[in-house]
Formats: structure tokens, C-alpha cells, sequence
């Protein structure tokens, strides 16, 4: 059985007037056990393989894609409710032949991998059909674990421009999906928003070779998530407003958005299935001032899996004339503070960049240069020393590369949400 | 290969090496200290504060027991408390260097900064005008720490780094250890290790010479080409570089390399 545990990290004394609480919430959850064999319910596994007719451009591109959907399939345990779909004009079934999924086996395993082999591209490229049939599918089979893992090299052609966010909508808590480009051909944008929408990742995948190394490693991620599905659940007092709540390690993720109001005074936040690991929240409430010398309970995180409290943690505020107590940073806090405005940033200044306001572009690439510099977040300034001429990191002066390889500027688009935490081996 | 080294110098104009540093590593590459502190030449026998200062929060936290949990936020937290009580152990050690001279009016006092590496984490704890940089070797540098000193306050208040350096109190520091010490709270910074790089502690004798951020990596680099990436030549080569360039005080140059990717590696191989 999982066991969870939540620590806070926070300064909880706030000086008179102050009405803002920042905490760290650390979470680790052990003896997580497999995906589907623990007792929670089976776990089912979808590959969407891009075979649009530009994987043939150059053909590297659906070899590699092929080898890897194999290595996928080598990966997945036995059991595991599993199916491959051959994504162009339309969504395809490649294993099993008819719309649904198969039971892991050796012999199903031999028989996916055959067809895969089989895999020839042609047609346009339409996500948001590969999605809806992928929901399709997952309702077919009685799961508690749901997931899938989406390779494609070109960006949405051949379907309306609503095609997607409604196919999402629908797919939204049914499964989670990890996002791969290759090639510099696809929009990071689009492939975020799945990403972000399925609380999966999203990266590129700049050499073709790279991919099967990838492709097991997050199969291998995703069947070592027994927790099918856990929930942060946050309380605050009336009167209190919730700021935010932020994953910030292993990787930054805003999770405000996709509050569940449960009553009015506590919301619930999806964090998708854990494997044995620790995550870092960041959480920020802002509550009623009280007079000196008063202590408050700002927030009750709790981790909720199966609608049962698994674990619980207290973000307090205590009001203090004590300047000694009151400017002092949490060295947890510390650590992150500036992360998150750094991701930020770089969505926003890439963007700007594309629209073609270099004058944007510039302040906020500008301001996430002098983020990473502070945070030393040196990934980050590396990719973005690509993008950008630092001329003053400090203070954070750039001036912006005419000449950018294309696959520069997507590679920091996709990295900009990770934290400068390393990731352990498994 | 050893992957920690110093080297702890008198300079050329000072009649003596008023400058300290302890340091600590498991041969594994995973729990590094490096502790450096800089007697203030004011006060008599500061050098006796500064070695027992820096020996008690090395030995302090030598004993601590590494964290139980792999989580980034408990790490900081856990590394940062085990600095606070290095510091405090520090203070109390330069304050007893008083009591046993008979606590005189001008009692030793020291500098004090201290950096842990575990895994893949640095974190830094400082008091006085001694500095920790992280200098890796792709993506941008930063130095940890920050000056507690009236140099400091003359940036804060809009001078420039030229300016301030200019001024006569630039190397006044405003927090340092010792029994007449009015605020010997440490500051704290961590960083985590993403890549390979340099972890250096120094006191003011190394930098005063490369006080920007750029000149001190472009040095490393500099030195780095020419002796290689043994910390302890390096280190070396750093202090012979501020000799050369006046050693108008003592020079301490404490390194770590700090590389992630041979750690896993020998994490794999002691796997089997």
C-alpha cells in the first residue's frame, strides 16, 4: 500500500499588515508499487504514433518512430490493457485491428510489435481526432490508470481549429498524455496545451536516434505509478484568497487553473498518478490580516487519493513585531522563488517574438535571463543564451539572435517549465 | 583524482596568514565541506578565531547525518539548519579564543562562510564578506553569497561596483563572528547541481582582484587551461594569480568539482 507524507517548508511569520503566506509543500509518496497491481484497479497504455505523410521527410523520422513504439511496447507490463494508433486524417487502429484494447501478453506484445513494423506515412496531421479516439478507447476498458504517449513532427493541418480543444475538454481526467515532437516542424504551443490539459510533459526530441531511449523511459515511469490518481487538496479560511499553487519540482507547473471548487472553502488540484518520489508544491494564500502576536492557520494541504486523506500538512501565519522573525525567508522558499516567473517569461517573450514584437520580446527575455542568473538556473540560461545576446545577465540585458536555428528556439520553449532540479535515475 | 582542495596563503604584504579553512569530502563525490573563514586584522589574534571558527563548523557538520528523504525542498531546508548550527558552533568557538586571551577589549573576530554539497545540491551559509560561487561549466554563473558589508549597502543605495570599490569603507564588513559580534546570523542560498562545474569558496584576498562575476569565471577558466582540473594545483594556481597581482592579503581558494554525471556513474557501477 502507498504511503504518503507532505512537510511544510514556510516563514510563518509575517509582519504587521502583512497578508501574504508563502509555504513549500515537499510530498513523497513510497511502496507505490505497479502501475495496475495495486489493488487500485488495472492500468491501460496507449502509443499515438504521427505517421502524417512529412514522417517520411526525411524518412529517419518513421524508422526512428517505428523502433521506438517498439521499445514502448517492451516496456509495458503484462496485464496492462495496451493499443497503438496510427495518427493522419484520421485516427487509426493499428493494434488491436478493431476499435479497442488488448491485454498485454507475450503474444499480443509479438503480434503489436508486427504490425508496427507495418507502418507506412501518408495523409495530414490531426491531433485533436488521435485524442478523442484515445478517449474513445480508454472507455472501453474498466481502469484506474490511464495513459498515453503522443509522437508527432508537424503541427495541426487537416482538421478545424476547435477540432482539438474539444476533443481535450472530453479527454480532460480520463487520461494523462505525454507529448513528443521530432523534427522542428510542430508548434510547442499545441502540443503544451495537450500536455498541460492531460497532466503529462511535453518535450523535443531533436535527434531522431534519441527516441527509443525516451519512449522507455517514460513507459517505464508510467508502470511504476501504482498510485493511479492522487489529488492536492487545499483548504483556506473564509476570507483567505489561494494565490496560487505551483508544482515546482521535478518540474514547474501552474495547477491554479485547473482548481476543483469542492466547497467554498476548499479546492482540490489534480496531480495525475505517482510512482515512488517526492514533488514540490508551491503555495501562496492570502489571508485577513490579524492584529500582532495572533496565529492563524493559513492552509490545510492534504494529499487525497480514493476521496481518503492520505496525508495532511498545516501552512501557518503568525502576525509579528519581531523584524528578526518576520524578514526571514524559508530557505525552501528561497530556493524556488523566481522559477515560475522565469517559465513565464519565456512563453510570453518567445511569443512576442513570433508576433514579431522584438521590443516585448526583448524586456521579457531580458527579465528571464536575470531570473535564471539569480535562480542559477544554468540550463535554462544555456538555452536561452541561444535565442538571445546576453549582454548584462544581471541586469538583465539581451539583445535578441537574428539568425536562430528553429530547433533552438523550440528546445527552450519546451524546457522553460523545468526546474534546475536533477531528475534521479531510476 | 581528488575532487575538493584549497589552498590557504599569506600574501604577500601581511606579516601573517590570518585566513582559515577546513574542509571535508567522502571520496564518493556525494557530501562535500568547504569552510573558509577570514580573521579580521583589527582585532589581535583573529587568526586563533578564524581556525577554530572554521574547525568547529566543519566538524559540526561532518557529524550531521545526511537527509532521509529525496526531497528537493527537505534537503534545503534540513542543509540550511545544519549550516545555522555550524555558524553558531563557529561563533561560539571564536568567542571561546576570547575568554582563554582573557577576553580582552579588542576581542578576535572572523569571517564566516561554509558550503555543503550533497548530491545534487549546494547549499551556503555566510556572515561577513567571504564569498561561495557556483561556476559551472556550461549556462551562466552566480555568486552565492553577498557581501555583508558597507561595499554592499553603497551598491544597494545605487553606486556602482567601480564607485563603491572606491570608497574607503567598501571592505567594512557589517556581520562577521566573535565575542563583540552584534549580528552573527548567517544568510543562506542553495543551488542545485544540474551539470558539471566548480563550487569555489574564497575570502576577500582571492576576489579583491576579480571582485565581478565574469572576471572570476573567466579566471577559473584561464587557470583551468593552463594547470588543468586537479582542485588542488588550481586552487594554487588561484592563489599564486593574487600573489602576482599585489597579495595585499591573505588568499584562501577552496574547490569542488562537482559533477553529477560521474556520480551516477559510480552509483551505477556500485550497483553492479
Amino acid at each position: 500500500m502507498a504511503e504518503f507524507e507532505a512537510e511544510v517548508f514556510q516563514n510563518e511569520f509575517l509582519a504587521e499588515g502583512a497578508t501574504d503566506v508563502h509555504a513549500v509543500v515537499s510530498v513523497t509518496c513510497t511502496a507505490a508499487g505497479k502501475a495496475g497491481q495495486s489493488g487500485q484497479g488495472e492500468a491501460a497504455e496507449i502509443i499515438i504514433v504521427d505517421t502524417s505523410g512529412s514522417m517520411d521527410m526525411p524518412a529517419s523520422k518513421i524508422v526512428a518512430a517505428r523502433r521506438a513504439a517498439k521499445v514502448g511496447l517492451g516496456e509495458i507490463v503484462d496485464g496492462t490493457w495496451f493499443a497503438v494508433i496510427s495518427g493522419h486524417s484520421v485516427a487509426q487502429m493499428v493494434y488491436p485491428t478493431h476499435p479497442g484494447m488488448a491485454k498485454m501478453s507475450d503474444v499480443t506484445r509479438r503480434e503489436a510489435t508486427h504490425m508496427v513494423d507495418a507502418l507506412r506515412p501518408g495523409g495530414a496531421t490531426a491531433i485533436g481526432a488521435w485524442i478523442a479516439a484515445a478517449t474513445e478507447l480508454f472507455s472501453q476498458v474498466q481502469t484506474a490508470q490511464r495513459h498515453a504517449i503522443l509522437l508527432t513532427d508537424g503541427k495541426i493541418e487537416g482538421e478545424p481549429s476547435h477540432a482539438l480543444p474539444q476533443a481535450l475538454e472530453a479527454a480532460q481526467g480520463k487520461f494523462q498524455c505525454d507529448c513528443r515532437g521530432i523534427g522542428a516542424d510542430w508548434v510547442v504551443d499545441e502540443l503544451r496545451t495537450i500536455s498541460n490539459a492531460l497532466l503529462g510533459t511535453v518535450d523535443i526530441i531533436a535527434k531522431p536516434d534519441d527516441l527509443e531511449a525516451d519512449f522507455e523511459a517514460m513507459i517505464q515511469l508510467s508502470m511504476s505509478r501504482g498510485v493511479a490518481d492522487a489529488r492536492l487538496r487545499v483548504w483556506a479560511p473564509q476570507g483567505s484568497e489561494v494565490l496560487f499553487v505551483r508544482q515546482v519540482a521535478p518540474l514547474v507547473e501552474d495547477l491554479t487553473a485547473k482548481a476543483v471548487q469542492v466547497s467554498p472553502l476548499i479546492r482540490e488540484f489534480p496531480t495525475g498518478a505517482w510512482s515512488d518520489e517526492s514533488r514540490d508544491y508551491h503555495v501562496a494564500v492570502r489571508v485577513p490580516i490579524a492584529p500582532l502576536g495572533n496565529e492563524r492557520l493559513a492552509a490545510r494541504v492534504e494529499m487525497v487519493v480514493n476521496d481518503e486523506v492520505v496525508a495532511k500538512s498545516l501552512v501557518k501565519a503568525t502576525w509579528s513585531a519581531d523584524a528578526n522573525l518576520t524578514t526571514r525567508i524559508d530557505p525552501a522558499v528561497a530556493h524556488y522563488t523566481g522559477q515560475a516567473q522565469l517559465a513565464d517569461a519565456i512563453q510570453k517573450g518567445l511569443a512576442a517574438k513570433a508576433a514579431g514584437d522584438d521590443r516585448t520580446a526583448t524586456v521579457l527575455l531580458g527579465e528571464a535571463a536575470k531570473i535564471a542568473h539569480e535562480s542559477g538556473n544554468e540550463d535554462t540560461t544555456r538555452l536561452l543564451s541561444k535565442v538571445v545576446d546576453v549582454v548584462d545577465a544581471e541586469a538583465g540585458t539581451v539583445r535578441l539572435k537574428s539568425n536562430i536555428e528553429k530547433t533552438d528556439e523550440m528546445a527552450l520553449d519546451t524546457r522553460s517549465t523545468k526546474t534546475t532540479r536533477i531528475r534521479k535515475e531510476p | 583524482m581528488p575532487w575538493v582542495g584549497g589552498v590557504c596563503d599569506k600574501g604577500v604584504v601581511h606579516a601573517a596568514n590570518e585566513d582559515a579553512m577546513a574542509l571535508s569530502a567522502t571520496p564518493d563525490g556525494s557530501l562535500a565541506i568547504l569552510v573558509v573563514c577570514d580573521g579580521v586584522t583589527s582585532a589581535p589574534h583573529s587568526d586563533r578565531a578564524a581556525l577554530a571558527a572554521s574547525r568547529a563548523a566543519c566538524s559540526h557538520l561532518t557529524a550531521v547525518a545526511a537527509p532521509r528523504s529525496d526531497s528537493v525542498a527537505a534537503a534545503v531546508s534540513y542543509w540550511s539548519d545544519a549550516l545555522r548550527g555550524a555558524a553558531a558552533e563557529a561563533n561560539a568557538a571564536a568567542v571561546g579564543v576570547a575568554h582563554t586571551l582573557g577576553d580582552p577589549s579588542e576581542p578576535p573576530s572572523c569571517t564566516f562562510v561554509a558550503a555543503v554539497v550533497a548530491d545534487d545540491l549546494v547549499t551556503v551559509a555566510w556572515c561577513g564578506d567571504s564569498r561561495a560561487y557556483w561556476l559551472p561549466d556550461e549556462g551562466e554563473a552566480r555568486q552565492l553569497t553577498l557581501d555583508h558589508s558597507l561595499g554592499t549597502e553603497l551598491m544597494a543605495s545605487g553606486k556602482s561596483r567601480e564607485e563603491a570599490e572606491a570608497d574607503p569603507g567598501f571592505h567594512t564588513i557589517t556581520r562577521w563572528l566573535g565575542a563583540d559580534s552584534v549580528d552573527h546570523s548567517p544568510e543562506f542560498a542553495s543551488q542545485s547541481i544540474e551539470g558539471a562545474g566548480w563550487l569555489l569558496v574564497c575570502s576577500d584576498g582571492l576576489w579583491n582582484y576579480a571582485s565581478a562575476l565574469t572576471e572570476m569565471r573567466t579566471l577559473l577558466l584561464d587557470l583551468i587551461a593552463s594547470v588543468g582540473s586537479d582542485p588542488v594545483p588550481l586552487a594554487e594556481a588561484m592563489v599564486d594569480w593574487a600573489n602576482a597581482a599585489g597579495g595585499h592579503d591573505n588568499i584562501t581558494a577552496a574547490l569542488g568539482r562537482c559533477d553529477p554525471s560521474l556520480r551516477l556513474k559510480r552509483e551505477r557501477t556500485s550497483r553492479g
